[in-house]
């Protein structure tokens, strides 16, 4: 198969992103330009960064709804996570009280395990929203994906985009905004434990890279690189059996020797057992998830066309690393998602060690906006 | 990709894509844990802990491996292979003479079970799913068979089916390749968009199957092509079916049993030693529905220097094609022996120590029991490390004999009685107290790095690739590449530690339960190990519960009843799954059978334990469940360790 460059020319190409001290009025500006009407999408967690976006919204102004769908999933008995429930609560009441003057809160419960102990939290997120009439209460849709495990936020995502773009075409859609605080000093005290034996395709996302009938296509697997993640990396590995290999690192970054620390770090394991050429790296920008778009819709497209003469290829991505650059990859995979699958394992939970709440208070966070679909998207 | 700099860090199957170096990596050892008889006739079931072979082992039936190993039959590296496969009928002189048909059950089949949808139609989406599936990964095969290009080749392929079949699947008596991969694709692709849709409600015009028709289909005398049959037999091989739904698994098996005799179906899953057993579940016996549960490690395990030649065999392969040096045995890069210079003076000294103790000892006894022993030991020739070791063992011995002195009449022990009771394992024990007392290695050497692999291949793997790397370097730069005893253990224990602080958390589920008992099970271990009479010699290293207790871990409505028990079966499963613990299942002893579970060797080197197998203690639920609440806590009155 060929994808002619002609024929496609990326979506987001030009793109809306404000961060860091352009969130802020961005948001002032956008909510006192006309009456929005929002649904906050927000995951209910144990993040001290889960109602940083919305606090800072809210405190713009702007007239409107303000209503919050919040999820709200357990990862089992067996989490880790369930030792945060103290802070999960303190993070419900802080958002009880964002919203107790401006809008309501409704929960919905995302079962996250099967009665046989499969994980169906993936599939049950693209049931939150199941049709386009249930956005046309608001003007904007405003999904925070600070407090979401990536199982989550991408199919979730991904059906919103689905929803929004099978509208009929004299409707005019509602905006899609992510959201998103970064903080990489909560990052580093967030730890993983207990990832999967088995790496799957994100529900939605499967690319058709597994189906048996184009088992003999050459298969490309781009894993986006973060820090502590080679029992992932493995697990993956051995669900792509990839025949080529393309890392991502974070260049420009804000630490700017992270992309060769992550290359230390993953020497072993990228060099001698996956044997990558270190030409294949591809480096994409840390802070603008379009960047990361950008570069690995054109890795997919360059790849596809020079092995046309092998029938093409199937391209798997993976998300190690922060939530911006997954934003980019889950772009990416669904503007290509007959070509592109997303290949992620889960844990069994996050856990944090008990921080002096000062410290927490005084860590730096960005928030950023991606707008994704409507009005500044309009021909 | 590139050429492997330390080649023991490809994985078995996964990480090496080219036929050539997988054959020529593989050991032809590991073909003797296949069945002599009736190795195609029924369902054979492979089962091990992950890393264990399995994929390597059925990678091996492939078309494309048999072409190339027929085709470099004549080379050296190949030849063993060769004859082995040669002797099972799986190829000859004019090609392969099997169609191997490899699927992993690891693709989407278990989101079916998410699907709203009556158990019944999932049922028969299992089916189509793994129908169409066999069936084009066995037309890819058969064009490889012949060197043909999939799938535009497909013309030449052609299948007779039956009448029954042929109205059954809608496909022509007499098809074309094409014809079936167009059959077989539309109903993999109409199934896999569904099953990826973001959308609630699944199509309803999914096509479904009763049955797994795909051994029907694939009848050797079937498939032709340009009018030859292609193969004298079809060996269907599914790949980790445990990671089908559970009742994914039943209705396979059951499915499976039920072709007794007509299809060849090797099925390979990760050993679940506390899972109900399907096999026994759906009535089927063995030798008449199945063949013999192969499972890899208790293969491994016995005899003992089994896995160590194959393991030999499989380094040896490795080393050679490392690209940047010229290694040709592995085995040489790791010294055995602590006869050196070097250590001559440690062992004088402490010679001198452990002689003086044993010399008191002897003299404060009043019956002068052990005063023919100190002759004996005293004439003792050998080096200074085998006196040592002599004079250690004989004071192990002593101490055992003063703690019967209540019991037996006080006659002197004779050089006879010492020479009965000095065996292998109490000077095991001896040598393992002196590497702990004087701080002189003992994990090192080849033999102790096989027994350090837990009888699992990527185990072994990933310990020799770090002796391998550090192996390798030295010979880059010209130095002598035969690592030192000291700087193996020190690798070794490198390893060890890094998996049991970094990899274990991150890495299995219940990691935090799983650290308490594993750590539980090996402070208690080494509290036995190390009395100073070596009571379980060479020490112990696991501990055993009875069958009885193993099926309490197993009944749901007992485990319902006890949280805490539920809990440990949980871990217990956990360890198994994940080599943690290694089972040997009904294990006789005193009238009743046990379920024994030792630690894995990597864990024994982190905790100081021997690698030897054989010591463990009968152990009870509620002991363990203490344990897995609260650690193993020695008795306060006990008795002093070494």
């Amino acid at each position: 198969m060929k994808v002619g460059q002609s024929q496609r020319s990326a979506r987001w190409t030009d793109y809306v992103l404000r961060g860091r001290s352009n969130f802020a009025p961005f948001w002032k500006f956008y909510l006192r330009s006309q009456e929005r009407h929002i649904l906050f999408v927000l995951g209910l967690g144990f993040d001290p960064r889960m109602c940083s976006a919305i606090r800072e919204i809210l405190n713009q102004g702007g007239d409107g709804k303000r209503n919050c769908q919040l999820l709200v999933f357990d990862e089992g008995p067996d989490s880790p996570s369930k030792q945060h429930s103290d802070r999960v609560q303190q993070n419900r009441e802080v958002l009880q009280q964002l919203l107790a003057d401006q809008g309501s809160i409704r929960e919905h419960e995302l079962r996250m395990w099967s009665a046989d102990g499969r994980r169906i939290g993936s599939r049950n997120a693209a049931l939150v929203f199941r049709r386009i009439e249930d956005l046309s209460a608001y003007t904007d849709i405003i999904v925070d994906i600070s407090a979401l495990p990536r199982s989550i936020y991408f199919p979730l995502i991904g059906k919103l985009l689905s929803l929004l773009d099978g509208r009929q075409h004299n409707t005019s859609p509602p905006n899609l905004h992510v959201v998103v605080c970064e903080s990489v000093d909560i990052d580093r005290l967030i730890h993983a434990e207990g990832i999967d034996d088995d790496a799957t395709y994100l529900h939605g996302f499967s690319g058709g890279v597994d189906m048996e009938a184009t088992a003999g296509i050459p298969r490309i697997w781009i894993p986006i690189l973060g820090e502590d993640q080679a029992g992932e990396l493995e697990r993956i590995y051995d669900l792509v059996h990839p025949d080529e290999i393309c890392p991502v690192l974070p260049f420009s970054s804000g630490d700017p020797r992270r992309g060769d620390n992550l290359i230390l770090e993953y020497r072993q394991l990228l060099l001698d057992r996956f044997r990558v050429e270190p030409r294949n790296i591809i480096f994409a920008s840390e802070k603008n998830p379009f960047e990361v778009y950008r570069e690995l819709t054109k890795t997919v497209i360059q790849y596809c066309n020079s092995l046309s003469p092998l029938k093409g290829c199937k391209v798997v991505i993976s998300t190690l690393s922060s939530k911006l650059l997954s934003l980019g990859a889950l772009l990416t995979a669904y503007e290509l998602r007959t070509l592109v699958g997303i290949a992620h394992v889960e844990v069994s939970g996050y856990v944090m060690p008990i921080v002096d709440p000062n410290i927490l208070n005084n860590v730096s966070e960005e928030l950023f906006e991606i707008w994704l679909v409507g009005e500044c998207y309009a021909t | 990709m590139r050429d492997p700099r330390n080649p023991f860090r490809m994985r078995a199957s996964e990480q090496i894509a080219s036929d050539a170096t997988f054959l020529k990596l593989f050991a032809p050892g590991v073909l003797a844990l296949l069945p002599t008889e009736g190795l195609f006739d029924r369902l054979h079931v492979f089962q091990s802990a992950p890393g264990g072979g399995k994929t390597s082992l059925m990678r091996l039936f492939t078309p494309t491996s048999l072409l190339t190993l027929h085709a470099y039959r004549a080379d050296e590296d190949y030849k063993d292979l060769y004859q082995h496969l040669k002797s099972m009928g799986v190829l000859d002189d004019s090609g392969p003479r099997l169609l191997g048909v490899m699927l992993s059950c690891a693709k989407n089949y278990a989101v079916l079970e998410d699907m709203e949808l009556e158990d019944k139609r999932k049922d028969r989406l299992l089916f189509s799913l793994l129908n169409c599936r066999i069936v084009l990964a066995a037309l890819r095969g058969a064009l490889d068979l012949r060197r043909l290009d999939y799938p535009d080749h497909l013309g030449r392929l052609q299948l007779n089916i039956t009448h029954e079949l042929s109205e059954v699947l809608g496909i022509p008596l007499s098809s074309t390749g094409e014809q079936v991969y167009e059959w077989a694709r539309k109903i993999e692709s109409s199934i896999c968009q569904t099953l990826d849709s973001l959308e609630p409600s699944p199509s309803l015009s999914l096509v479904g199957h009763d049955e797994l028709y795909a051994s029907h289909i694939l009848r050797p005398e079937q498939v032709m092509i340009d009018g030859a049959q292609i193969a004298d037999r079809v060996l269907i091989m599914l790949d980790d079916v445990h990671k089908l739904a559970r009742r994914q698994r039943e209705c396979l098996i059951r499915a499976l049993v039920g072709f007794r005799n007509t299809a060849s179906v090797w099925i390979a899953e990760r050993l679940e030693a506390l899972s109900a057993s399907e096999l026994l579940d759906v009535g089927a016996i063995e030798n008449r529905d199945y063949g013999q549960i192969i499972n890899l490690e208790s293969f491994w395990r016995s005899p003992s220097k089994r896995f160590e030649t194959t393991a030999r065999d499989i380094a040896n392969r490795r080393a050679r094609i490392a690209t940047d040096v010229e290694i040709e045995s592995f085995e040489g890069c790791l010294q055995s022996t602590l006869d050196g210079a070097e250590w001559a003076n440690k062992f004088q000294v402490a010679l001198e120590t452990v002689t003086s103790r044993v010399r008191e000892t002897a003299d404060a006894d009043v019956d002068n029991r052990f005063r023919e022993w100190v002759g004996t030991l005293e004439s003792f020739e050998g080096t200074t490390r085998e006196k040592l070791l002599a004079w250690r063992t004989a004071e192990i011995l002593i101490e055992r004999e003063k703690r019967k002195q209540q019991l037996t009449f006080p006659f002197p022990f004779s050089t006879e009685d010492l020479e009965k009771k000095d065996d292998s394992a109490v000077r095991a024990a001896a040598e393992l107290f002196l590497m702990q007392k004087l701080r002189i290695p003992y994990y090192f050497g080849f033999s102790r790095l096989v027994a350090i692999a837990s009888s699992n291949i990527e185990q072994f793997l990933a310990v020799g690739g770090d002796l391998f790397e550090e192996a390798a370097s030295a010979a880059l730069i010209k130095k002598p590449h035969d690592l030192p005893p000291e700087r193996q253990q020190k690798i070794i224990q490198k390893m060890a530690t890094h998996w049991w602080d970094s990899e274990l958390p991150r890495r299995i589920p219940y990691s935090r339960e799983t650290r308490i008992l594993i750590e539980a099970i090996a402070r208690y271990a080494y509290w036995e190990t190390y009395k100073p009479n070596a009571p379980y010699s060479p020490g112990v290293t696991g501990i055993a519960i009875t069958m009885a207790d193993r099926e309490k871990l197993r009944n749901t409505s007992f485990l319902e009843t006890r949280p805490d028990a539920g809990r440990l079966a949980a871990v217990i499963a956990t360890c198994l799954a994940h080599n943690i613990l290694e089972a040997v299942p009904n294990y006789p002893q005193g009238y009743q059978f046990w379920m024994v579970m030792y630690l894995n060797r990597l864990l024994c080197v982190h905790f100081g334990l021997p690698l030897q197998y054989g010591g463990w203690r009968p152990k009870g639920i509620d002991e363990l469940c203490r344990w897995q609440q609260g650690g193993f806590r020695p008795p306060e009155k006990g008795e002093h360790l070494l």
